[in-house]
């Protein structure tokens, strides 16, 4: 959160003295929430002191991740409750929870997609003294768990469950009063989930009352002999060990050239360019891209240059039509302080794809990935749980702590404006279909304009000729720092700019 | 201006610094003078903490310029590289397809004094 590199002094230029100043004063602050009791004040001092003995620190790690764990829930749960009377949205797909059948699909639709959490004593990332992202990594745990979700898609059979997956922990199912979003007047319903707070729900419920597997319903547990050790393999990807493609030591990484350093705090944007570098760069995942839209514009033929094999080999092939898979990712900004409320029509429809993979983003400085919706509330997978790290190198680890049984719920009217919307093609035809279905639920925003648009064409032919290259005189134009308070700045700055 | 507001007047947003018919005032006499252009105003979101402030705050924009193109000269004033976010708020609160024209959005968003608002951002960052 202190970050202040030299590449990111390049783009921001005059204000790095301020900012500096500003990001020191706010540390504190920062590094211990800003809400709530405050853990004992020696837990993050002087984290940088060299020499201090391993224990120590092993001693430090453990009582933040056990308070991160009390601030956020994750010690005393508190039940999230689930309308029966309206559907449930998750990537695309809907659940009307009012009957066993359609809350089993829900528990495996929840439970299969991967959860990435802040971790502790993995090994050190380089060039810093941190083990662990608690309480700094949860945005590049949004984004681990939004690419996940892309690799599931793109690597598993379709609507593949996992058959090991657990019962749902923590949830109500109710009886809402119509288009009451209150709870006043629910008649509570027997949980269909396991009871509170059991570590060992598998036995008390599904044997008997929720068939796991049964033959005529999901014949995609045949296929699980194929793809378990897909999804095995998937998870090491996001190991927390410098080898990892998409662990959080490669993603650290990668940051740096973005003026990002480990302790920093993660925008979606900034996220969004780490897990397309990151995909670039690795060979363990084939065929597959990720693309990243900028100003709020998919630009159609740099996607096709992005995916068209034809057109990167030398000399271009027209005759092999073979297609990348692609990510797309679009950062927005759906407002200014607060989430422009015109928007949440046009979320909900976007999660009502089946071509979204989920949005990152979150509460304000809170990261969460967002994928689904019920009424006018977000569904969401939430980072902010410290684990201890799982050596992902053994075979057969246990993949329990990479699913989440318990879903969680806020208002719409919460979300931080800040958010990167995901969408995943297969293929040139699935990218095709795409642009209409999300140009189509893009246009039912009550905002007179689209939060984005697909337009033909590259980035290049819609800039300004000779502009793009023109960084040589900016310091003319941004003021520096210390003379936005003098009277001189004044006069100039009422008078209009010709463009 | 009360003589305890220590607020610089010039660190005020634009409608606060002036009233309503000196802004109109202003209008009607810039767009006499040139009737091909549209008066813009672009701020920094008061809690930007990334993006640099701008020197100036008053812009004349030709009527076909494209939301693309505007966006790409107010980045390259900042030297913003490509990927860094950057956002631009009618209003303060709805975002602007790029493919419009300045003339279109002017249409739809001006304000009653004739100018069009615009407030400049980039995203938040997360960590607790």
């Amino acid at each position: 959160m202190n970050s202040v590199s030299p590449s990111a002094a390049q783009y921001v230029g005059g204000v790095m003295q301020d900012e500096l100043v500003e990001n020191r004063r706010q540390h504190p602050l920062e590094q211990q929430g800003s809400f709530g009791p405050r853990p004992p004040p020696t837990l993050d001092s002087d984290r940088d002191a060299t020499g201090e003995p391993d224990e120590m620190d092993k001693l430090k790690a453990k009582l933040m991740s056990a308070w991160n764990n009390v601030k956020y829930g994750w010690t005393v749960k508190s039940k999230t409750s689930f309308n029966k009377m309206s559907p449930v949205t998750v990537l695309g797909h809907f659940y009307l929870l009012n009957s066993e059948d359609e809350v089993e699909r829900f528990r495996l639709a929840f439970v299969s997609r991967i959860w990435l959490t802040y971790r502790r004593e993995f090994p050190q990332l380089e060039g810093s003294t941190w083990t662990t992202d608690c309480g700094w990594g949860c945005m590049l745990r949004s984004g681990q768990m939004l690419l996940a979700q892309g690799l599931l898609v793109h690597l598993m059979p379709r609507d593949w469950a996992w058959s090991d997956a657990q019962q749902l922990t923590d949830v109500d199912f109710e009886v809402f009063r119509p288009r009451s979003p209150a709870r006043a007047g629910g008649v509570p319903i027997p949980s269909f989930g396991s009871p509170r707070g059991s570590n060992t729900p598998e036995k008390s419920l599904s044997s008997s009352q929720v068939p796991r597997c049964s033959q005529k319903k999901r014949p995609e547990c045949v296929k699980d002999h194929q793809a378990e050790p897909i999804h095995h393999k998937l998870v090491t990807w996001f190991g927390d060990q410098p080898p990892a493609p998409f662990g959080v030591h490669q993603l650290v990484e990668i940051g740096k050239g973005s003026g990002k350093k480990a302790g920093d705090w993660y925008g979606p944007s900034i996220v969004a360019h780490i897990l397309r570098k990151a995909v670039a760069k690795t060979s363990v995942v084939q065929n597959l891209a990720v693309y990243v839209a900028q100003d709020c514009t998919v630009y159609k033929e740099d996607v096709a240059r992005l995916c068209d094999l034809s057109l990167s080999q030398t000399p271009p092939d027209p005759s092999r039509h073979a297609w990348k898979s692609v990510i797309i990712l679009v950062p927005v900004r759906l407002g200014g302080e607060a989430l422009n409320p015109s928007y949440i029509e046009c979320v909900k429809n976007i999660l009502k794809l089946e071509c979204c993979i989920g949005i990152i983003g979150g509460k304000p400085k809170h990261s969460l990935y967002f994928i689904g919706f019920q009424d006018e509330q977000l569904l969401y997978l939430d980072p902010h749980y410290c684990q201890p790290v799982v050596d992902v190198t053994q075979a057969n680890f246990s993949l329990e702590s990479f699913h989440c049984t318990s879903p969680k719920k806020m208002p719409f009217n919460r979300m931080d404006p800040s958010c990167t919307i995901g969408f995943y093609a297969r293929n040139k035809k699935d990218f095709e279909s795409l642009c209409s279905a999300v140009s189509m639920a893009l246009s039912s925003s009550k905002e007179k304009y689209p939060i984005f648009t697909f337009v033909d064409g590259q980035s290049q032919d819609y800039g300004l000729e000779g502009h793009s290259s023109n960084h040589s005189g900016p310091g003319a134009h941004i003021l520096p720092p210390g003379k936005m308070g003098k009277c001189n700045s004044r006069r100039n700055s009422d008078e209009f700019v010709f463009l | 201006m009360p003589p305890f507001d220590k607020t610089p007047l010039q660190n005020k947003p634009f409608k606060q610094r002036k009233s309503f018919a000196t802004r109109k005032q202003e209008v009607a006499g810039i767009r006499t003078k040139f009737p091909n252009k549209i008066p813009v105003i672009i701020e920094r979101y008061d809690r930007e903490k990334f993006l640099p402030p701008l020197d100036k705050t008053k812009f004349l924009v030709p009527h076909e310029l494209t939301m693309t193109q505007f966006v790409t000269i107010i980045r390259n004033r900042m030297a913003l590289l490509p990927s860094q976010a950057f956002y631009l708020l009618i209003n303060n609160s709805g975002l602007a397809s790029m493919s419009l024209t300045m003339a279109q959005v002017y249409k739809d968003h001006q304000d009653e004094d004739g100018f069009l608002y615009m407030t400049y951002a980039s995203q938040e960052m997360f960590g607790h």
